[in-house]
């Protein structure tokens, strides 16, 4: 009999025993569920972290007598590049409303265009150029008040970009590389990054990254070792029809294949329900922490994790069977 | 040696083909042990032992199927498969073999009719009586006519008429050529095959030679042959 046919077999033998076959299904799916669980748990807390901590932010200065239309046109081809998460531009007259406004409370408020989803910034565009040479103060006015630094173009245009540091990316060659393009621009006189930013976006990735592996290795675990003896147990409703085979005969292959595509599909089916499981917890979590002051956004498995999750099930499962046919 | 004992010593035994032997003794005395080491669900830890042409000292268990398809077993407990029917657990013996599916059905009919379970071919064996239950176990043995059929107490739950008609059984396939080696301790059934040749086990040593046993009395040239 052709190993096809053994497999056929193996699952239509599965309805000779429905009850331990539904037992052992729930246990598989609620196994998978599990891992599911702490999967989603891990990628929604990387997407969280990665949204808040895992940028690199760039401030550009061009040189003060840049062409404002060329300077512009740099600007939104920023916008443009790819892992752009937001670009804060400053022309002369904005950076020096902030500067003014940052020099005395009385001034009013500047105008500070921001052009991003989230539209909030931080505003450190304008300390990297306390340096610039200050204009003398008009005769008569107070020492807080510095109304008349208006309509003086005293500073540079300046961006403030901040970038997703690319999934699988080293974060430092990465910002040298980015530091070099954006130095390369025209007109461009100086480029500065917050180097404790980059560590911060280091250090949370690098945890991520390091707690990643081992919870992945913990779930492989738990649905190895529940999936594998609940296999083996359900195995043991067939242990009759294992000794008689092997009494009258049978080669091991003969004996097991049947054994391996039960399992094999236990564990598909198993973990395709858990998806379905998985997905309708994933809904309910969405529409119950997106909500003031927690505003999170649970998000579902992205696809290979989903593929590697009913994959690694119904291997495991197959095996555990397959293993379970053994005197 | 089984689970640190002893369990059968200086046990010497040749067996002809087509012969009909009892292996008879009171219960513990190594019957069982003797049957499972010679279709290979035990190996010997000493000795030497050949079944069929299968060296069993050298028998690895990638060898144990070929053995298997020479030598058939049938238990005092049936060992069929409960949810399947009478013709499947006939079959099944087939099957393992490749045999094609036209053979199959012809020989596990011409079968079922000589063990009288026609009208019972597809019910289900959970639906049986224990007589016809034990039946079926023989009649997969016999369809796939085995150099010899180990039978290990095959009439221990069984009525005296049933155990009667299942030693004529045997008989009948014994004529054929078939080598019969049945495991028993009731009297009665030995009395129903006077012709066949008995051989006395007690705490794992032969007792009761006769003319073509011979039993090892030096532990130091201690050595099974089946």
């Amino acid at each position: 009999m052709s190993t096809g046919k053994l497999m056929l077999r193996g699952i239509a033998d599965m309805a000779r025993h429905p009850l331990p076959q539904l037992l052992t299904l729930v246990t598989v799916c609620m196994v998978a569920l599990l891992a599911g669980t702490g999967l989603l748990i891990l990628h929604n807390v990387q997407q969280e972290v990665l949204k808040t901590q895992g940028q690199a932010r760039f401030q550009i200065y061009w040189s003060a007598s840049s062409n404002m239309t060329a300077v512009e046109g740099q600007w939104a081809d920023l916008k443009r590049v790819p892992g752009v998460a937001e670009v804060s531009t400053f022309t002369p007259r904005a950076a020096m409303a902030e500067l003014m406004r940052g020099l005395s409370a009385a001034t009013p408020a500047p105008v500070r265009r921001v052009d991003s989803a989230a539209g909030n910034a931080a505003g450190n565009a304008t300390g990297d150029n306390a340096s610039a040479p200050a204009p003398t103060p008009a005769p008569g006015l107070g020492p807080d008040d510095f109304s008349w630094l208006e309509g003086e173009d005293i500073l540079p245009p300046t961006a403030l970009v901040s970038f997703d540091i690319p999934p699988g990316e080293a974060p430092e060659p990465w910002m040298g590389r980015m530091y070099a393009r954006l130095r390369g621009m025209d007109g461009v006189e100086r480029v500065t990054y917050n180097a404790s930013q980059l560590n911060l976006a280091t250090g949370w990735i690098a945890l991520i990254q390091q707690a990643a592996w081992p919870a992945l290795g913990f779930f492989a675990l738990v649905v190895g070792l529940v999936v594998g003896n609940t296999l083996k147990l359900m195995m043991m409703a067939r242990r009759d029809e294992v000794e008689i085979l092997s009494l009258v005969g049978a080669r091991p292959w003969y004996i097991r294949a049947p054994l391996f595509a039960n399992g094999a599909v236990q564990g598909f089916f198993g973990s395709i329900l858990s998806l379905f499981c998985l997905k309708v917890l994933q809904a309910w979590l969405k529409g119950t922490l997106d909500v003031p002051p927690l505003f999170l956004k649970v998000q579902f498995l992205p696809a290979w994790q989903c593929f590697m999750l009913v994959l690694a099930t119904t291997c495991v499962a197959g095996l555990a069977a397959f293993l379970a046919g053994r005197k | 040696m089984l689970g640190g004992v002893q369990a059968l010593s200086d046990v010497s035994l040749h067996v002809e083909r087509g012969e009909f032997v009892f292996l008879t003794g009171p219960s513990g005395a190594g019957k069982t042990t003797l049957l499972r080491v010679l279709y290979g669900d035990l190996k010997p830890s000493c000795g030497a032992a050949t079944v069929a042409g299968v060296d069993l000292m050298r028998l690895k268990s990638s060898g144990l199927p070929e053995l298997r398809r020479k030598v058939a077993v049938v238990f005092q407990d049936f060992k069929v498969l409960a949810e399947r029917s009478v013709f499947e657990n006939i079959s099944i013996a087939l099957e393992v073999r490749g045999v094609p599916p036209a053979s199959i059905d012809r020989r596990v009919r011409a079968v079922i009719r000589a063990l009288d379970l026609e009208e019972r071919s597809y019910a289900l064996c959970r639906e049986l009586s224990g007589g016809e239950q034990q039946r079926v176990a023989i009649a997969r043995s016999m369809v796939v006519n085995p150099e010899l059929i180990l039978a290990d107490e095959p009439t221990g739950n069984l009525d005296a008429d049933l155990s009667r008609h299942l030693i004529e059984l045997f008989k009948q396939f014994n004529t054929y050529g078939t080598t019969i080696i049945m495991a028993t301790h009731n009297r009665e059934v030995l009395s129903w095959a006077p012709e066949a040749r008995q051989v006395h086990l007690v705490r794992g040593q032969v007792t009761l030679p006769t003319a073509e046993i011979v039993a090892t009395v030096d532990p130091m040239s201690s050595r099974g042959r089946a």
